[in-house]
């Protein structure tokens, strides 16, 4: 049976990495209103979803 | 808009994992009720999360963005007065007919409750409609990317449409829901950390309450009078016409919606998903219009920030993106420019597949050719998913001609809507309604609609036969035709039915209330019954409209 949480938690888990590592490689990208790292925090943020959709589906099969 | 590198990597990864779902899929479709049912094999939290993101489209997104910026936070009652109520409704209600009678469309619905000009009337207009509005919202969509990024009208059309019907065409109805809820969970994710940026940059609620005047911060306290508040709607205008009429009209009888929670995998999940995607529902204004009434704060307090002009006014259409490249850093900005594909294409493929399922059961099976075996109808399934987005990219082009002709169609299809519930309503509940009495209420429903819009003004609109009333706003205007529409329908078709001859009870079972078994649910725990669910879930509506009011 094909489980949606795993392609959508991998899927969000590389989401994350690219941001986090744009947040941490390149913090200057700053847009033009904030003066907030967006790319760091919201990486950090989609790394955290997608490692609970991957958690649950190994818990509940 | 300038995008770089990597977001076109997260554009083009977000592509590959929609194809990849849709490839993966492709194994489960082996007969043309898997393609264009999902052969109700579907989990309920995918369901829940596809009612919801199938008409989450990206015009919608845009849109409410839009009004945030222009009406404020009442813009909230398209979401807690106009769906939440009727989706708690159609969950617990209508839902054990849907789903007990074995119909595999809402069409035929009818047409097993009634009789067959009652569902080739509903089958013909919803095809048309469907195929109506997914070019509708692809042209809006090839307008906005050629404004924002500059890319080709054509290229983006063709490219979006490309992929939808890739996916669509390899894995039916149960790739385009397995996707919509991926879609959905990329809106959210994609959305929220601007509309938090947005707000908080305008000094959070309180912010927003101080730069911002009254009447766009409270959702229900202005709307006594409709001359109060900048709709130009009042109270019973928005409960009955928006909230009653065109809101049930939409959420328990459009197939687009409907087909999401019949794809469930029982009875008591198809019940359940209608009222577990309101949960959600209510909440997606913080992330949609809040964005929307930032915007304008923002404007207020020298932040740098401006809406783009139009004419006189501003251009409030731009709120969203323009908010966008203000907040959104190269990387999160790919990511905010694919949340807005993906809500584009979690709208396109629900009309797809709904419009797939209709063509191919209500319309090619009932008058194109009966008795063929079921290998044929999948066939004619694919080939009607490419048939049908060719047709969607030809409106998209002809609206970018003639957007007249488009806004009339709009206007008709509207009328051809307005009066469905009614008929749904007594179908359901009142055994002694007939098929002669649902046609001609609709048909009643439909020229009342019409005559409400010709003797009526508002804003310029409507008004051909002679003015007996003029309203302070075309929405106002909407809501009373919707009312009149509905009142015409639910009057006529008691009418003829108590003159015509009703079917026996023994064609009713399943179909009707009274003569339909609904299973018990007395052992299970209240989150898992209908109808528990829905009182909890209409608690929290009303706890978020007295925070607001």
């Amino acid at each position: 049976m094909f489980d949606l949480r795993i392609p959508s938690g991998i899927f969000f888990v590389l989401l994350g990495l690219i941001l986090v590592s744009m947040g941490v490689f390149s913090p200057e990208t700053r847009a033009a209103l904030t003066t907030t790292n967006v790319n760091l925090h919201s990486g950090v943020l989609m790394l955290l979803f997608g490692g609970f959709l991957l958690w649950l589906s190994k818990r509940h099969v | 808009m300038n995008l770089g590198v990597v977001d076109y990597l997260i554009l083009a990864l977000y592509f590959v994992f929609v194809l990849g779902i849709g490839w993966f899929l492709k194994s489960r479709v082996s007969t043309s009720e898997d393609f264009l049912t999902s052969g109700r094999s579907v989990p309920m939290w995918i369901t829940s999360l596809a009612f919801l993101a199938a008409n989450l489209g990206a015009q919608e997104v845009i849109g409410m963005a839009a009004s945030g910026a222009k009406y404020g936070i009442m813009t909230a009652h398209f979401y807690w007065v106009g769906a939440v109520p009727a989706m708690i409704f159609v969950g617990v209600f209508m839902m054990p007919f849907y789903y007990g009678s074995r119909a595999r469309s809402v069409p035929e619905y009818l047409k097993l409750r009634f009789d067959e000009k009652t569902r080739g009337l509903n089958a013909i207009t919803f095809a048309a409609m469907t195929v109506f509005s997914s070019g509708i919202s692809m042209y809006a969509l090839g307008l906005l990317f050629q404004l924002v990024l500059g890319w080709s009208f054509t290229a983006s059309v063709l490219l979006s449409a490309f992929i939808v019907l890739v996916y669509t065409f390899l894995g039916g109805l149960t790739s385009a829901i397995y996707n919509e809820a991926l879609q959905f969970f990329l809106i959210v994710l994609g959305f929220a950390p601007l509309a938090y940026l947005a707000v908080s940059s305008a000094g959070g609620w309180d912010g927003l309450a101080a730069r911002l005047p009254d009447v766009m911060t409270h959702s229900w306290r202005y709307l006594g009078d409709a001359s109060q508040n900048p709709m130009g709607v009042e109270v019973f205008g928005l409960v009955a016409g928006l909230g009653f009429v065109l809101s049930f009209g939409y959420w328990c009888t459009d197939f687009l919606v409907v087909q999401r929670a019949m794809a469930a995998d029982s009875m008591s999940a198809a019940r359940r998903t209608p009222v577990m995607a309101a949960l959600p529902k209510m909440l997606m204004p913080f992330i949609v219009i809040l964005p929307g009434l930032a915007a304008v704060a923002l404007m207020n307090s020298n932040f740098g920030y401006s809406l783009p002009r139009k004419g006189d006014g501003y251009d409030y259409d731009q709120a969203l993106t323009t908010l966008m490249t203000q907040f959104y850093p190269s990387g999160m900005l790919g990511v905010g420019l694919t949340a807005l594909m993906a809500s584009f294409m979690s709208g396109m493929a629900g009309n797809v597949t709904a419009f797939n399922t209709v063509w191919t059961y209500d319309i090619y099976q009932s008058y194109i050719r009966k008795n063929a075996p079921d290998s044929h109808y999948l066939m004619v399934g694919r080939v009607t998913t490419v048939f049908g987005i060719a047709l969607s990219i030809a409106t998209a082009y002809l609206a970018q001609l003639y957007n007249n002709i488009m806004d009339l169609l709009q206007l008709v299809f509207g009328f051809v809507n307005a009066p469905l519930f009614a008929t749904f309503l007594l179908g359901m509940f009142w055994r002694r309604s007939t098929g002669h009495g649902a046609f001609t209420g609709l048909l009643a429903g439909t020229a009342a609609a019409a005559l409400t819009h010709g003797l009526t003004l508002a804003e310029g609109k409507g008004g051909y036969l002679g003015v007996w009333h003029e309203f302070p706003s075309t929405m106002a205007q909407n809501f009373w035709i919707a009312i009149f529409a509905w009142t015409a329908c639910f009057v006529v078709t008691i009418a003829v039915s108590l003159v015509t001859k009703p079917k026996p009870a023994s064609e009713l079972k399943g179909l009707v209330y009274g003569l339909t078994e609904i299973p018990h649910d007395r052992h299970e725990v209240w989150y898992k019954r209908p109808a528990q669910l829905g009182i909890a879930v209409a608690l929290a509506g009303v706890l978020l409209n007295l925070l607001f009011w």
